[in-house]
């Protein structure tokens, strides 16, 4: 089942004097419980691509459908609620809000989607033991290491069962075995509950267990493999 | 985390930084506590001086014979046969009334002489319309002894008199024709006002009536009513009751400087408060900013997981609502703390008084908050508060806090 399509994704910066093309005629399809990589150099347009796909951003011209839907004729409210309901977001570093713990941060979409206080706290849980982070709940973001913080953040990207998680570098913070350790954890989402992944990294431990790997280079894709 | 997120959320943020919270929450206490206080104190003046100027002798209401505030003269006079002090002391609302024969004079003593205006006046009724007899400092007041007269301390210097010295007196009688007396003096006051000190002087009502063949006329009925705001009501309804002949006004009336000034005085201040107003907005915009700013990557996070643009902006008002509420709670309770015994004792401003015994304010003012100021800053702080943060939290979605994630 497609979850997110693209169409001739063009996205040129302007804000700066010299415009900067970061993406140039991009054509993908996510489908439901794919682990994909967006594999590429810094500077390629890793992070402007997952933008785009999670409408945390617009292209400048092209097309993303969501579940079929033209998200470009989203209003605003309602790309906000496509976040909510929709997608899990794991960025490489400051995913959690400072002031809440982990249960908390976890919580918090749950409570957007306004889902009663006993729901919350067992799906909460159940994601905080599926991430081996139990222990954490309740503490805040500064008492973590960098490693916790990124459970933390899988958690809450997984809590609400969204069509598709996206990762932008998750491990680039991370030593290598914390960095494996995470990944292996989403692997496991991946196979055991279908969760969709759609990574970007040029981490190699990322890459080497991607089932479909894009390698991104200046904007454009270099090479589409399936494994 | 308890139900309201929001406001979870907002107040969680706040304790974050307890230094910035701590200095807007003061500039918001300050600002309470000196709309509050100034208006206490500017109330408490004009009171004074308004309330001063009524016990020195102006009272609530007065009547005249019609012409006789034009033309102070002695043969506009009231015919004591008439009755109206008994007719009036009949109304109800009415308190005292006193008879005053009033007349301009001269005084001197062996070594010089003023002009006065002098009070004839019965010394117990006065008692009950006019303060003077409480502000005697040496003697006694008017006893109803033959020539007496009280005079004030400055005006005792100036004759170089002192107690139980002899003044002589005189004036027109009501044909022009001068008379003069002489009278000892039983009683030295100081009041409020060093003008009012040096230029009035009173005697028993009889000895003055006598001295300028008037018989049981007078020139002033002074009415002291039960509450002052009575007055404007009276003064309609005795007019109606004693006809065209005579004029009734009240002290509104009789001091319209006064009450323009104290009307002034409270427009100025909505200006003051205004000004105060505004240095708040500022205050608030420029630390909301800051917070604003500094947070503007944990927005997008916000937003990334589906928090609304309108929710955020909600977040960052109510963070503002929330420091408000409580800097106006705490501002009116400590402000409470300090005004309320003053507006008992007092606050003594004798270290600058000069100026304010020359208004007729006395050194030792008491503050009276009005409830409209009190009630406005509970609703107006809160509010100032969160306007200062309508600019900020714009700024924060303008900023775009998606992008801001983008790079790292
Ligand atoms: N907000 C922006 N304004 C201007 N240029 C940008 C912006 N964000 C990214 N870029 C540029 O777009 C290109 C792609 O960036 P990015 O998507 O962050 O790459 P990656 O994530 O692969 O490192 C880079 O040249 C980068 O400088
Ligand atoms: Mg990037």
């Amino acid at each position: 089942m497609e979850i997110i399509r693209s169409e001739n994704l063009d996205k040129i910066y302007k804000d700066n004097w010299v415009p900067v093309q970061a993406l140039k005629n991009i054509n993908l399809t996510v489908k439901k419980g794919d682990y994909m990589v967006i594999a590429g150099p810094s500077g390629s347009g890793k992070t402007t691509l997952l933008n785009l796909l999670g409408a945390l951003d617009k292209p400048t011209s092209g097309k993303i459908f969501f579940e079929g839907a033209d998200i470009s004729k989203k209003t605003v409210k309602e790309l906000s609620g496509l976040r909510l309901n929709k997608l899990g977001f794991i960025f490489q570093a400051y995913n959690l809000i400072p002031v809440l713990s982990a249960i908390e941060n976890i919580e918090f979409s749950l409570m957007l989607l306004g889902k009663p206080e006993a729901l919350r706290r067992k799906l909460s849980l159940n994601a905080l033991r599926d991430l081996g982070i139990e222990e954490l709940a309740n503490k805040r973001p500064n008492e973590m290491s960098g490693g916790q913080q990124q459970r933390v953040a899988v958690a809450r990207a997984i809590v609400n069962d969204p069509s598709v998680v996206l990762a932008d570098e998750p491990t680039a913070n991370l030593d290598t075995a914390t960095g494996s350790n995470l990944l292996d954890l989403m692997d496991e989402m991946n196979r055991s509950k279908n969760i969709t992944f759609l990574f970007s990294s040029h981490d190699p431990q990322v890459i080497e267990r991607a089932r479909i790997l894009i390698r991104l280079r200046d904007g454009q894709i270099e090479s589409v493999q399936t494994k | 985390m308890t139900k309201n997120l929001l406001i979870n959320l907002a107040w969680r943020n706040i304790w974050r930084n307890k230094r910035r919270s701590a200095v807007v929450l003061s500039s918001i206490i300050v600002g309470v506590a000196a709309t509050i206080s100034m208006d206490g104190l500017t109330n408490g003046m004009t009171y004074q001086m308004l309330f001063n100027q009524i016990n020195l002798g102006t009272s609530h209401i007065q009547i005249h014979k019609t012409g006789y505030t034009d033309n102070r003269l002695v043969k506009n006079f009231i015919q004591g046969e008439l009755q109206l002090k008994a007719d009036i002391l009949r109304l109800p609302g009415v308190k005292a009334v006193s008879e005053r024969v009033v007349t301009f004079g001269l005084v001197s003593s062996a070594e010089s002489s003023a002009g006065i205006y002098v009070y004839g006046v019965d010394h117990k009724a006065e008692k009950r319309v006019s303060a003077i007899s409480g502000l005697i400092k040496e003697g006694n007041y008017l006893s109803g002894a033959e020539r007496e007269v009280v005079v004030g301390y400055e005006l005792a210097n100036k004759l170089n008199a002192g107690l139980g010295n002899k003044i002589i007196l005189m004036a027109n009688d009501p044909s022009g024709k001068i008379h003069s007396d002489v009278f000892r003096i039983s009683g030295l006051f100081e009041s409020f006002s060093s003008g009012f000190d040096k230029s009035y002087i009173f005697v028993n009502s009889d000895d003055l009536q006598n001295m300028l063949g008037l018989g049981n006329s007078y020139h002033e009925l002074a009415i002291i009513v039960a509450e002052p705001s009575l007055a404007e009501s009276l003064k309609s309804e005795i007019r109606s009751a004693v006809g065209s002949d005579f004029e009734v006004k009240t002290y509104r009336d009789i001091l319209p400087i006064l009450v323009m000034q104290i009307d002034l005085s409270r427009e100025s201040m909505w200006i003051v408060n205004m000004i105060i107003g505004i240095a708040l907005v500022f205050g608030i915009i420029n630390v909301m900013l800051m917070t604003v700013i500094e947070r503007i990557r944990e927005f997008g996070v916000l937003m990334a997981i589906g928090f609304s643009t309108g929710k955020l902006f909600s977040l960052i008002l109510l963070e503002a609502l929330i420091i408000g509420l409580s800097g106006t709670i705490i501002g009116l309770v400590i402000t409470g703390l300090i005004h309320i015994p003053f507006s008992y004792t007092g606050i003594d401003f004798s270290w600058f008084s000069e100026g304010l015994v020359s208004l007729g304010v006395g050194a030792v003012i008491y503050p009276v908050v009005s409830y409209q100021t009190v009630l406005l800053t509970i609703i107006m702080t809160p509010m100032i508060a969160v306007a200062g943060a309508i600019y900020p939290a714009i700024k924060a979605i303008r900023l775009q806090p998606v992008a801001a994630i983008r790079h790292y």
